[in-house]
């Protein structure tokens, strides 16, 4: 047993071996006109060193150690706490969301301008991790290419703007419209696809809209994307430095105090926000109406919903649209807050982090997507200082958390409705 | 004549980058055949192949070493043993854990594993296009002289040649060894196969070795014919292979190969006679359309729906 | 709701202004935006060491007005997103001067929020004109723009009387730009341009793009765009034996192409700012980047050394540390600089520039060409 611990544990350092030092240690650089390799530093061999033997270790002594892990576990005081009984979760997590949403109101008026910046953008992710949330974890409708909604709501705004003058509030609805037409054209021909095929074509599809935008130069601006998107106003008043549109009056003058860039910035937020709130309440009504409930029928079992005379092909095209919808409104207000958007914005990966924001909070638990979002977005701006080693981390973490909490932060839990024991 | 000759040289260049598709492709094919998941990190390890490689030749330069077939032996073979040995290091780290649960989790893990190998070479060899230098030289010209000439390079008989060499073995290898047996019967049933004393831990651990070894052989080659290498470009040559592989029909090898000369070709042609912006849009089109029609891919078994 | 609103912006501006007076600015923060990383990093590379040099010299003798110049130096990879958000960070540093960026597709959109923000900005090496011909008040540069090495690339491939003229591009602000300016030299004065194609910036395979430009039968092929694409275009051209003659923008003028094309770089024409490290009064400067072990020579190192020292000089001349204030002392006077005697004009462009062709050699070399 012993014996065969060493083999397995040599094996494994070797191969961490084999992994780290020719990639780490061993370093390509140009000098002039030709290429030559060069070792890295003292500490690269140290780091690569450590790693071997701490891989060696940990398999030799790997019962030991996960035992002792698991004794960790137990340790934990909350692991037989018993769930909270039904009633008493769904006004907590009420409560919880009101509060979040009202703590959310307040803050930026005593934050720093970088700091609402970012939570703007994690209002974004939130709303597309909401409304991809209905699609992959409501509906089980598994979507690679939920971008490709994202950037039809931005460019919609963008061009719209660009070529006609259309202001955020009439491109907001439109953006969000022509989205949910996009994913009801693409949902008609690939939603009888089962599962993984699903997927690959609505990858397939993400790709192709971004390849589009990146070819249509005469119309898009190519990889150089469309700049000068405007902010939005409010009731005519721009929050610029100098007024943009002719018509309209600047909200520093109207109220006579002096310009500040933040008003810009909070505002957004403020927009932001609502727009998030809507899409938060809407799914949760739309989860408890029929098409809701439907949605998970059919994820659950989608030979016994059929059975039940439900029509599959409506009920997944209702979550696709609906999903694509609010991508949609995602898309303008990120368009609005960048005020410039290229196709570089709306690659895979970005879909691939949506689809992590869904997963990572529990598919299908709404405060769960929330909190995901923040984290996703906030801990790599934390991060700023291992700026370098920022992917890395991220990319280590999603694997790690699919490892040891695969169900989520927030896993969603059914609303049963019981019956009055007497 | 003239018109013949560009439409060959258009096919011989889709050829040649279609064959070292389905190299990558393998890789895709076999892990869904027998897991059912997409290993999006496949890319990655094709672009570490790419690396080593590199990485010998160039040290092989500055010791001094100038055989040319032994150059490129040794470094192909330290590129294989690498990239199997990562191939095999991301099986064991990031998706035995999570084999079994929902299909969504593998998949995250995997993109996850993807972010985190592309950034671990960008950190370690920076991100810079960095030069491969072109061992094989020359090659075979057909045509008029005063006319268009089609030209075959070395370089691109070389994959061919290479290609055809390792799926050849690989069939053999899957046809007529008691390993290559153990995976089909893995791959049809993994259950049963368990129950039969079949280790299908060392099997699935064998596919992803093998499908990261044939990477290696593509990164090498690609690396060499295109000219240059960056830590990003496993990712779209990734994207390729994969839709090559489901074109062909995923879990299917004669596929793959098939699928991957399919796009290779169609690229070509679509740089060739239209324009080389939408090739892309035709390549992930064409996925479309198959898998509309004929949703197991060109060589893909039916799926019989379970209840 | 309307009174109410008010008293709460009031209210809120008030404890900012509060806040922002709390903090005694003791330094000039110069926020330096270009590619870190990425594929054309070495072009960021001597941007950063050009700005460095420059604020070492400037604090050395003295600082600005008394007070140090402080570095913030951020990576834009030049993506357009990224640029984004490196121009937001700059504004939430409370940096008031930008020496970049450096792709024109970066600086465009970054553009637009320094000059909503108030922020000066100085890019040595963006080329394209859309910059600066929207008239924003607070965008400079200290390098020459499409529209005129267009007409020098131009004209040079005229007087070369070639017979079949390709002209290719990356599709991207810089290169396209640079690519239709040359196209429409070459047409005013005669010569027809056989294929104008886009290609997509990061792509590897060109061997169809070269095939047809083979059947093409094109002796001269302009390529406008960087150069990790142009080296992999000549050496797969090389290797399917095109026989033509290539020219680039400074884009492709680096050592870089030759890692990368091998023997084919051997005879490419660039076009280039002419060698400012070459000239007798910067003697001192280059002697200064040797002892640190850097090289000067590259297109962008003394322009991104001129910008620095443009706002500080500026801002000695304003006698002001207002973005505003400095940009019209910088259109309102002559500067001395090491790439020669700056003047703007209302735009932020140079008054004159000059675009030298020179030939690339295989070892890295480039030499002039009459």
């Amino acid at each position: 047993m012993v014996a065969q611990n060493i083999k397995h544990a040599l094996f494994c350092a070797v191969i961490t071996l084999i992994i780290s030092y020719p990639i780490l240690g061993l370093d390509l650089i140009a000098e002039g006109i030709q290429i030559k390799l060069s070792g890295a530093d003292t500490s690269t061999y140290i780091g690569i060193a450590a790693a071997v033997l701490i891989v060696f270790l940990f398999q030799l002594f790997r019962p030991a150690i996960t035992g002792s892990l698991s004794a960790i576990g137990a340790a934990n005081p909350l692991r037989d706490r018993k769930p909270l009984p039904q009633d008493k979760r769904v006004r907590l997590e009420r409560a919880a969301l009101i509060l979040i949403v009202i703590g959310a109101l307040l803050w930026p008026f005593f934050a720093s301008r970088g700091s609402v910046d970012l939570a703007t953008l994690v209002l974004i992710y939130i709303m597309l991790g909401l409304g991809l949330n209905v699609v992959v974890g409501l509906a089980g409708l598994l979507d690679l290419g939920y971008v490709a909604f994202y950037a039809v709501g931005a460019y919609t705004f963008a061009l719209l703007s660009q070529y006609y003058d259309i202001s955020f509030w009439v491109a907001l609805p439109l953006g969000a419209l022509l989205a949910a037409a996009f994913g009801f054209l693409l949902g008609f021909p690939v939603l009888r696809l089962r599962g993984d095929y699903l997927a690959i074509v609505t990858l397939g599809f993400g790709e192709i809209i971004r390849i589009l935008l990146n070819n249509l130069t005469s119309l898009t601006g190519g990889p150089n994307g469309v700049g000068g998107i405007p902010d939005p106003t409010l009731f005519g008043m721009e929050f610029g430095r100098r007024i943009k549109t002719e018509g309209n009056t600047s909200f520093h003058e109207v109220f006579n105090i002096p310009y500040n860039s933040d008003h810009k910035v909070i505002f957004l937020y403020l927009i932001a926000l609502l727009l998030a709130v809507v899409t938060l309440v809407v799914i949760r009504r739309l989860v408890r109406m029929p098409v809701g409930r439907s949605w998970e029928a059919l994820r659950e079992d989608e030979i016994a919903a059929r059975s039940l005379g439900m029509s599959r092909t409506g009920v997944k095209l209702s979550a696709f649209t609906i999903g694509a919808f609010f991508a949609g409104f995602a898309g303008t207000v990120f368009a609005s807050k960048q005020g410039f958007i290229s196709p570089e914005s709306f690659v895979f990966l970005e879909s691939a982090i949506i689809l992590a924001i869904v997963v990572l909070g529990g598919m299908g638990s709404q405060l769960g997507v929330i909190l995901a979002a923040i984290a996703v977005t906030v801990l790599p701006e934390l991060a700023r200082e291992f700026s370098e080693y920022r992917m890395l981390i991220f990319g280590a973490a999603m694997v790690l958390m699919m490892i040891w909490r695969p169900q989520g932060l927030l896993p969603m839990s059914r609303v049963h409705i019981q019956l009055k024991q007497e | 004549m003239h018109d013949v000759l560009y439409f060959l040289q258009q096919l011989i260049n889709g050829l040649t980058v279609g064959s070292a598709y389905a190299l990558i492709a393998i890789g895709y094919t076999m892990v869904y055949g027998i897991i059912g998941m997409i290993n999006f990190a496949h890319g990655e390890i094709y672009m570490i192949g790419a690396y080593i490689s590199l990485i010998v030749i160039t040290g092989l330069a500055t010791l001094g070493s100038a055989w040319l077939p032994l150059v490129l032996l040794v470094a192909l073979i330290c590129a294989v043993i690498v990239s199997s040995s990562m191939g095999w290091a991301v099986e064991r780290v990031a998706y035995r854990p999570v084999r079994g649960q929902h299909r969504l989790i593998p998949l995250i893990s995997a993109i996850g594993m993807s972010i985190f190998l592309q950034n671990y070479v960008h950190l370690a060899q920076g991100s810079r296009n960095i030069g491969f230098p072109s061992l094989i030289q020359g090659g075979i010209t057909m045509g008029a002289e005063d006319g268009f000439q089609t030209s075959i390079s070395y370089m691109q008989i070389t994959i061919f040649v290479v290609t055809l060499v390792c799926m050849t073995a690989l069939s053999m290898f899957i046809s007529k060894s008691r390993l290559g047996r153990a995976c089909r019967a893995v791959s049809q049933d993994l259950k049963m196969s368990n129950l039969l004393g079949i280790d299908t831990n060392r099997i699935i651990a064998a596919t992803f070795v093998i499908g990261a070894a044939l990477a290696a052989v593509a990164g090498l080659l690609l690396g060499m014919y295109y000219g240059s290498i960056d830590p990003l470009f496993g990712f779209i040559a990734g994207l390729k292979a994969f839709t090559a592989a489901v074109l062909g029909g995923i879990g299917s090898i004669p596929g793959a190969m098939l699928g991957g000369l399919i796009l290779g070709v169609a690229e070509a042609m679509t740089s060739g006679y239209l324009s080389g912006e939408y090739k892309d849009v035709v390549s992930f089109g064409l996925l479309i359309l198959i898998l509309l029609f004929r949703p197991t891919g060109l060589l893909g078994k039916p799926e019989v729906e379970k209840i | 709701m309307k009174i109410k609103l008010n008293k709460l912006v009031v209210g809120v501006s008030a404890s900012l202004a509060m806040m922002a007076s709390g903090v005694t600015q003791a330094d000039i923060k110069i926020g330096i935006a270009g590619p870190m990383t990425g594929a054309v990093a070495q072009y960021g590379d001597m941007q950063f060491s050009g700005a460095r040099m420059a604020i070492e010299q400037i604090n050395a003798n003295g600082g600005v007005m008394g007070e140090k110049l402080v570095a913030v130096e951020q990576d834009d990879v030049c993506d357009p997103k990224q640029a984004v958000t490196v121009a937001n960070n700059m504004v939430n540093e409370g940096v008031r001067f930008v020496v970049g960026h450096l792709c024109s597709s970066s600086t465009q959109p970054a553009s637009d929020i320094y000059e909503d923000e108030g922020i000066l900005m100085v890019t040595p090496a963006s080329t394209s004109p859309a910059i600066t011909e929207r008239g924003y008040e607070l965008v400079f540069r200290t390098i020459g723009l499409d529209s005129m090495q267009g007409p020098v690339a131009g004209k040079y491939i005229a007087s070369q009387k070639p017979e079949r003229v390709a002209v290719i591009h990356d599709k991207q602000q810089y290169g396209e730009g640079i690519a239709s300016a040359v196209k429409s030299t070459l047409e005013d004065d005669g010569i027809d341009v056989v294929m104008y194609e886009g290609i997509t910036a990061g792509q590897k395979d060109f061997s169809s793009l070269v095939t047809k430009l083979k059947k093409e039968n094109v002796d001269f092929v302009y390529y406008g765009g960087y150069h990790p694409e142009l080296g992999l275009i000549l050496r797969q051209a090389q290797q399917a034996k095109l026989d033509a003659k290539f020219m680039g923008p400074e884009g492709v003028g680096n050592k870089d192409i030759n890692t990368i094309a091998g023997d084919a770089a051997e005879g490419l024409l660039v076009t280039l700012p002419p060698s400012f490290d070459e000239k007798a009064e910067n003697k001192s400067l280059v002697d200064a980047f040797a002892k640190k072990g850097e090289d000067p020579s590259g297109p962008f190192v003394l322009t991104s050394y001129t910008a620095v020292q443009l706002i500080a000089d500026g801002i000695e001349k304003a006698d002001s540390k207002d973005p505003i204030d400095v940009a019209k002392a910088l259109r309102a006077n002559t500067f001395k600089t090491p790439i020669g005697d700056v003047a703007y004009d209302k735009n932020g462009d140079l008054k004159s520039f000059e675009f030298v062709v020179y030939e690339w050699h295989s070892d890295g070399s480039k030499t002039p060409v009459k």
